[in-house]
């Protein structure tokens, strides 16, 4: 048998912190034997009539036996499972009750435990959750606190390094036609903060962007490709939508958001500053979500009612750019293209009152012909 | 292995003999200067996933360093990070200790170390956060504090109340319940103290004469902001 300590004795001789004592369990009741260096061994005897239980300890689950014998009141502290259970199949009936209290209580307090920690674990994933589905709302949150000169600044810098590089049309007949789309739509946004700024970029890729604050580049690209001025005023007016619904500085925040996260975690502030810096590159990269992208569609065809230009040059914009064959473009790129977004904007079309439109002042051939292209016959 | 303590008082050490192929086992860090016959290894107490939760859960350092009399009997010196005094207490294979994460400074090789998980109220309130270190085994344990050490010896059903940041260390034979300060809220906090424990022996209940984060708080207003 071990005669390893199994059990901590506590007397009013021995030290507070218990004496190491080895116990077994038999018929009659306990002998406790006390392996102490200083006293040598010696034993005692506790019949089971003498026995008070108890659970006890930090977690209450130890065993905890007491009673009061010739050398003085004595404790017992079991916390061994496979002593508890010898102790309780020895036990006669009479202790069933005080020891079924006793491991009562341990399941009551792991029982109340646990449900303490699943209803923290509860709210945490609860808190999670929202936060995963709430991360928009609170980065709109976050977007609505950001004051327009600020995002005017931010798309500033970045408007103003890209046209650094870039050849651009000052005047002529593409910058009027351009100008005069703009007036006709701007002229229709309610409480616009914005400024709107568009240049005309001289560049083959059939694209154009928005950056936030109200800075827009066309390409004459993308000019060339269209059919009509009513299908870049759509294109227009879909990029300006993307900029008053600051569709922009929510994907910059929601980035912002998740490399500030992880820098915070990693404890690396430096790269917080330097992201910022990178801001400039990151904006022209910036890419939509799906969500905004039907947003700047869906505000930006009742843009074009409101202004009065034919709302079908966007649809047939789209659809033109969709053809298989006009193969791979940049706007295509960024603004991912899809049959369904076309319907859609067909079916929000049909769903709002006719409407007259009013032409543009400018005759497109002539503006088509001004950038190079051969006159065609009009599809 | 034997433990003696160098300048007790504020700014200790404690020097350890170990004979040939004898080792310790050291908080990281915590090393001043050894004989040469001494190795130093790093070792994941517990393995990878043990080290990483008493890492992330106790805030203890991810590995444990082993000092090893590898090549020859020697001695090393160990100290804490915070001044205050040490300990050395002998773990006799029964006996089991509850420690606040920053309280252990170094322990023999048989001496096991682990994390524990506090209840709610106990980790919200009793100021050693949510988890602890359970320490039990068999051998040599030396364990630091903040300031001064204090014992406070319990019997059976005595209680004791202490103040919840100053807790190093507690025998597992003894319960705590965490309550007010007073009897009222308002005189809790203002009193300064406003969570207890109740302590309940019988055993052992090791404090610190010095609250680290009180410290921190009236340290804070001595240090210049920096731009």
């Amino acid at each position: 048998m071990s005669t390893e300590p199994n059990a901590l004795c506590f007397g009013q001789e021995f030290p507070a912190s218990g004496a190491p004592s080895l116990v077994y369990v038999e018929a009659h009741g306990l002998t406790v034997t006390f392996v102490s260096d200083t006293s040598g061994r010696r034993s005692e005897v506790a019949s089971f009539s003498d026995l008070t239980v108890l659970a006890g300890g930090q977690d209450h689950d130890q065993l905890v036996l007491k009673w009061t014998g010739a050398q003085g009141e004595r404790t017992i502290y079991l916390k061994n499972p496979d002593m508890i259970r010898a102790f309780r199949q020895a036990a006669p009936d009479h202790m069933a009750d005080p020891l079924e209290r006793a491991v009562e209580r341990v399941r009551q307090v792991r029982h109340r435990r646990r449900m303490v920690w699943s209803a923290v674990g509860g709210v945490a994933l609860a808190f999670m959750l929202g936060l995963w589905f709430g991360a928009d709302l609170l980065v709109e949150l976050a977007v609505a606190r950001i004051p327009v000169e600020w995002e005017q600044k931010l798309g500033q810098s970045a408007y103003k390094d890209f046209l650094a590089q870039q050849e651009i049309m000052k005047e002529g007949l593409t910058v009027s036609a351009v100008d005069e789309m703009t007036h006709r739509l701007t002229a229709q946004i309610p409480d616009n903060p914005y400024k709107f700024e568009v240049t005309v970029v001289k560049s083959d890729v059939v694209n154009a962007f928005a950056l936030p604050g109200g800075y827009i580049v066309v390409f004459t690209g993308l000019m060339k490709k269209a059919g009509n001025g009513e299908e870049v005023a759509g294109v227009m007016s879909h990029e300006l939508n993307h900029v008053l619904q600051r569709h922009g500085l929510e994907r910059i925040v929601k980035q912002l958001g998740l490399v500030a996260v992880v820098s915070i975690i990693l404890g690396d502030q430096q790269g917080l500053v330097s992201l910022a810096r990178q801001l400039g590159v990151e904006l022209l990269t910036l890419k939509f979500s799906r969500a905004q992208e039907t947003e700047a569609d869906l505000t930006g065809l009742q843009l074009l009612y409101r202004a009065k230009i034919d709302p079908s040059g966007m649809i047939s914009f789209f659809q033109r750019l969709s053809e298989k064959d006009e193969g791979r473009m940049e706007w295509f790129s960024t603004h991912p293209m899809s049959q369904g977004r076309a319907e859609r904007l067909k079916a929000e079309l049909v769903a709002m009152p006719k409407l007259a439109p009013v032409p543009f002042t400018f005759e497109w051939a002539k503006v088509r012909e001004s950038l190079g292209v051969q006159p065609a016959p009009v599809p | 292995m034997k433990g003696e303590i160098l300048y007790p008082g504020a700014f200790p050490m404690v020097r350890i003999e170990l004979a040939a192929g004898e080792h310790i086992k050291a908080e990281s860090g915590a090393m001043v200067a050894s004989s040469p016959t001494i190795d130093i290894e790093s070792k994941m107490e517990g393995g990878f996933l043990g080290a990483l939760s008493r890492k992330l859960l106790t805030g203890e350092k991810f590995f444990f360093q082993t000092l090893r009399a590898s090549r020859g009997p020697g001695e090393v010196l160990l100290a804490p990070t915070v001044p205050g005094e040490i300990v050395i207490m002998e773990l006799d294979g029964v006996n089991e200790y509850l420690v606040q994460k920053d309280g252990f400074l170094a322990g023999a090789e048989s001496v096991s170390i682990e994390s524990k998980m506090q209840s709610l109220s106990r980790g919200l309130m009793g100021g050693e956060g949510f988890f602890i270190l359970r320490i039990s085994g068999k051998g040599m344990l030396i364990l630091n504090s903040f300031g001064a050490i204090h014992k406070i010896e319990l019997k059976p059903d005595q209680e004791y109340i202490v103040d919840n940041s100053h807790l190093v260390a507690w025998s597992a034979t003894t319960s705590y319940n965490i309550e007010k300060a007073a009897s009222g809220w308002v005189a809790s906090f203002t009193s300064g103290e406003g969570f207890v424990c109740r302590f309940r022996g019988p055993g052992v209940v090791y404090i610190q004469s010095r609250n680290p984060g009180s410290f921190g708080n009236w340290i804070r207003q001595f240090i210049p902001v920096s731009e």
